[in-house]
């Protein structure tokens, strides 16, 4: 390894532990009455009957969370990957990211009018319905992580080389084989990894558990640790409550992101796919669950317009609203470029522990750069306020802790997006690039073709998340200025219920916009890829085509 | 890309030089307040203006999240605090914040404010204050309940905040324990049965019922006044109950770390002058402290109720031990 990517390897490892570590510091360090010592877990808390309910409440709604939307994801995405005559698949793809990235309180506004007490669908629904509860959490983590599994699920599928389906028609394979011996195991390992994926992401689920939980009977860690923090600053039990939180998701997410053999599939995407037809019965059941997807995805957008119209529009000033787009899009960038960057210097370590064929240095690397994942966000922001604010002035500097902050929480998603192409491109060219013995520009100039898809990808998605950010804004953003989710809070903060509406359709407009913007640029032809490894010129061939 | 991306840094570059001219030759007073506070829309705005015009000085407002965050970035500053005036506490805040010993005596005199208020605090000065109470759309409710055990052992729908995030809820919180003293909890069982949601803040809950979520919300007496005067709307009434409602007062005081305390207790002395008041009611949408304050018709027409509660001191010591009973008895 060359001592500058050493260098930025040391640098981006120091700076996502630091970041951590610093924010637990500034919790256990901080001293009220003078003292110096560290404040510690408050242990008696584990016998509190409350805590005990409130981390069981917790895992049970991830767990749910993630079982279900893996399990309705992977027929609606078996239904993209057979049934190429779908219409709009592409397009669904897109609105599966929209949903994914949708601001938390965005969604909850949508699912309130579509199916709270006088919601557009609620006569439907039944008596007993009642949005509010384990059904309400459920439905709200469903829409958001289903559409990511279907995504991820898909590309999954597309990597199933040709030479599979050839060789299972000739041995014959009835159904139930081919989904087993050919689908599945292409899939196999992304389902745990999803399962994993989703289940942090619920368990850690801060606004969503508040709003459509119904009581106190729903409360989760991460409240618990917003409670604790914020209305007792009791930074003890917040800390205990953190361990708790970082160890439970931690272990979860190691286990099961180490239950699927990583088994990495041709990297062949190939233009003429060959497929076993389906019986039509089958076609027609799957294709109507799809297109009522589509329906159940678009509602609670839609159910947006009604409670627009009463806007005064007069008293929105466009110039504040013009204003907290450029900034909110500004911030975003400024996140995603870093996160992005990040990421690529943090994986430099994990391919290099692949490459030396190390996995227990890679199931390190790899927990390292996304560990945020499983640390509960509340403390690392309130942690490092904490710290920071005695020592430099926030009104100035606030901006720029926002920025690394907020990389480093979209680190995990990034990470997972750039990872497997990272490793594919190893597996197949690590040895011949070592032996070229290619400069450092040179080598950056061969890998960029066979990544640039996936950076992009992981671009928009890093820059779509930081759009939503409010939890951190909250805590570093200076008061001079507002991003568009703290334009949302402030008018809905002082009775303007109806812009509030306004602006959040401003906001997923906006991340609309970006979703397409970036999946065009994803399928664009890049010039100049005459050199590039052979498979992403066949794939971008095809689109060409 | 790249264009857009140098665009972007030139913009950057562009407000971090803007952000950083200062104001030079006259004194700053830092005024820690709550975000909305300070919003295009809040008090803040026309109340610098009003009091820059009197005191040559510049007001520099620095917004923390909500008024316990104002008392917890205190905490956090230690006796490093720039803060001057701490505005936007309430009367659940006050005894902590005295404790902590991060605000000096206003030495103000407190004859001019209203009656009902009863207010002898040598620290902290009351700028407004509000009942907590039911809203309900009367176009959808022609009888509204009378008093508070009528709604408990109704079956209409509720929403209200949760008592451990927000002050609402904190506040019926203390409604509940002033009413039903020993037998809160069986109350609070009852109102369960048919909540529709406890949320995280007021506006959570306030949207959720605008949108139809619930017959009846906890909000103040004043907010049917913010939708006469702004929507044209009259239909959103406050229930007046017959037990009493409590209050909410907002507060400010000088901190303890200010190094102008004159100024710091001019700005405080502003704050309750007939021309800030006339201000307040109608951009923070609560009650002015001072009698014969000149606003508009639809602050006649809200509900005038008999006021109950416990003294901050008796809030402070207790507050635990009725949110563990509140998490008990609503979580069942």
């Amino acid at each position: 390894m060359k001592p500058g990517s050493l260098f930025l390897i040391f640098l981006a490892y120091g700076l996502v532990m630091g970041i951590t570590g610093l924010a637990f510091y500034g919790l256990a360090g901080f001293s009220q009455g003078g003292t110096d010592t560290l404040i510690t877990p408050d242990l008696q808390l584990l016998n509190d009957p409350y805590i005990i309910q409130i981390l069981l409440f917790s895992i049970k709604q991830a767990g749910l969370s993630a079982l279900l939307s893996v399990l309705l994801a992977i027929p609606l995405a078996r239904a993209i990957y057979f049934l190429p005559r779908l219409a709009g698949r592409t397009l669904f793809l897109k609105l599966c990211l929209l949903s994914f990235v949708m601001p938390t309180l965005v969604l909850i506004t949508g699912l309130v009018a579509l199916s709270g007490r006088s919601g557009l669908l609620t006569p439907w629904l039944g008596e007993d319905w009642n949005l509010y509860g384990l059904q309400g959490i459920l439905l709200a983590h469903i829409y958001l992580n289903m559409p990511l599994a279907v995504r991820v699920l898909c590309q999954q599928l597309n990597h199933i080389p040709d030479t599979s389906w050839r060789l299972a028609q000739q041995l014959k394979f009835n159904r139930w084989q081919l989904f087993y011996r050919v689908e599945w195991p292409a899939v196999q390992q992304t389902i745990w990894l999803l399962l994993a994926f989703i289940f942090v992401l619920c368990f850690n689920s801060f606004a969503v558990v508040l709003a459509l939980g119904g009581g106190p009977a729903s409360t989760t860690l991460e409240v618990a640790i917003y409670q604790a923090l914020k209305y007792d600053f009791n930074l003890s039990e917040a800390l205990t409550l953190a361990w708790l939180q970082f160890l439970i998701a931690g272990l979860i997410f190691l286990v099961m992101a180490r239950m699927g053999k990583v088994r990495w599939l041709s990297a062949d995407t190939h233009s003429q796919r060959w497929q076993p037809q389906w019986p039509v019965w089958q076609r027609h059941v799957y294709s109507a669950g799809y297109y009522l997807s589509w329906l159940v995805l678009l509602l609670p957008m839609i159910a947006l317009l009604p409670s627009v119209i009463d806007a005064r529009v007069e008293q929105i000033s466009l110039a504040v609203m013009l204003d907290s787009t450029l900034y909110s899009l500004l911030l975003a960038s400024g996140s995603a470029i870093l996160a992005t960057l990040l990421a690529w210097w943090l994986l430099l370590a994990v391919r290099h522990a692949v490459n030396v064929h190390k996995p227990g240095w890679r199931v390190l690397f790899q927990w390292l750069a996304t560990h945020t994942l499983v640390a509960p966000a509340m403390v690392l922001s309130t942690g490092l306020y904490i710290l920071l604010l005695p020592l430099i002035d926030l009104e100035r500097w606030g901006i720029t802790w926002l920025l690394l902050l907020n990389s480093v929480l979209l680190l995990p998603f990034v990470v997972s997006q750039i990872q497997p192409r990272l490793l594919q491109f190893d597996q197949q060219y690590h040895y011949l690039a070592q032996n070229l013995k290619l400069s450092p520009v040179q080598s950056v100039q061969v890998i960029w073709p066979f990544v640039r898809p996936v950076i992009s990808s992981a671009f928009s998605l890093a820059l779509l998340l930081a759009l939503g950010d409010v939890a951190v804004f909250s805590i570093f953003g200076g008061s001079e200025r507002m991003t568009l989710p703290w334009l949302i809070y402030s008018y809905a903060g002082s009775y303007r219920i109806a812009e509030a509406a306004l602006v959040s359709l401003l906001l997923l407009a906006l991340c609309a916009i970006l979703v397409w913007l970036f999946e065009r640029s994803y399928h664009r032809p890049v010039k100049g890829t005459a050199a590039a490894p052979r498979n992403s010129t066949s794939e971008y061939n095809k689109q060409e085509t | 890309m790249d264009w857009k991306n140098k665009l972007l840094l030139s913009l950057a570059t562009g407000l971090l030089l803007f952000n950083n001219l200062t104001y030079a030759g006259i004194k700053t007073l830092n005024i820690y307040t709550y975000d909305s506070f300070v919003s295009e829309w809040g008090p803040g705005p026309q109340l610098e203006k009003a009091f820059e015009a009197q005191c040559q000085c510049d007001i520099k407002f620095v917004a923390a999240e909500d008024g316990v965050s104002i008392l917890n970035r205190m905490r956090i500053e230690g006796k490093k605090s720039k803060a001057d005036v701490l505005l936007g506490l309430d009367n659940g805040l006050m005894e902590e914040t005295r404790r902590l010993g991060f605000v000096k005596t206003h030495e103000l005199p407190l004859d001019h404010l209203k009656a009902e208020l009863n207010w002898q605090d040598k620290q902290f000065m009351p700028f407004d204050y509000g009942y907590f109470a039911f809203i309900y759309d009367s176009r959808k409710i022609s009888q509204p309940a009378n008093s508070l055990s009528e709604l408990i052992n109704s079956d209409v729908q509720v929403i209200y905040q949760d008592p451990r995030t927000s002050t609402p809820g904190q506040g019926l919180m203390t409604w509940m324990k002033a009413v039903y003293g020993d037998k809160t909890a069986e109350q609070w069982q009852q109102l369960a049965g048919h909540t529709v949601t406890v949320t995280k803040g007021w506006w959570e809950a306030y949207s959720m019922f605008l949108e139809g979520g619930s017959d009846y919300v906890l909000s103040y007496t004043t907010s049917p006044a913010y939708h006469a005067v702004v929507e044209g709307h009259n239909h959103y009434k406050a229930a007046l109950f017959s037990e009493g409602h409590v209050t909410q007062t907002e507060v400010a005081a000088i901190a303890h770390t200010s190094q102008q305390p004159e100024l710091a207790r001019e700005f405080i002395r502003f704050l309750t002058s007939e021309a800030a008041q006339k201000i307040i009611p109608v951009t923070n949408w609560m009650l002015p402290v001072i009698d014969q304050v000149e606003l508009p018709d639809a602050f006649d027409q809200l509900i005038q109720p008999e006021q109950i509660g416990f003294s901050p001191a008796e809030i402070a010591q207790q507050r635990k031990q009725w949110l563990r009973e509140w998490r008990r008895s609503a979580s069942q």
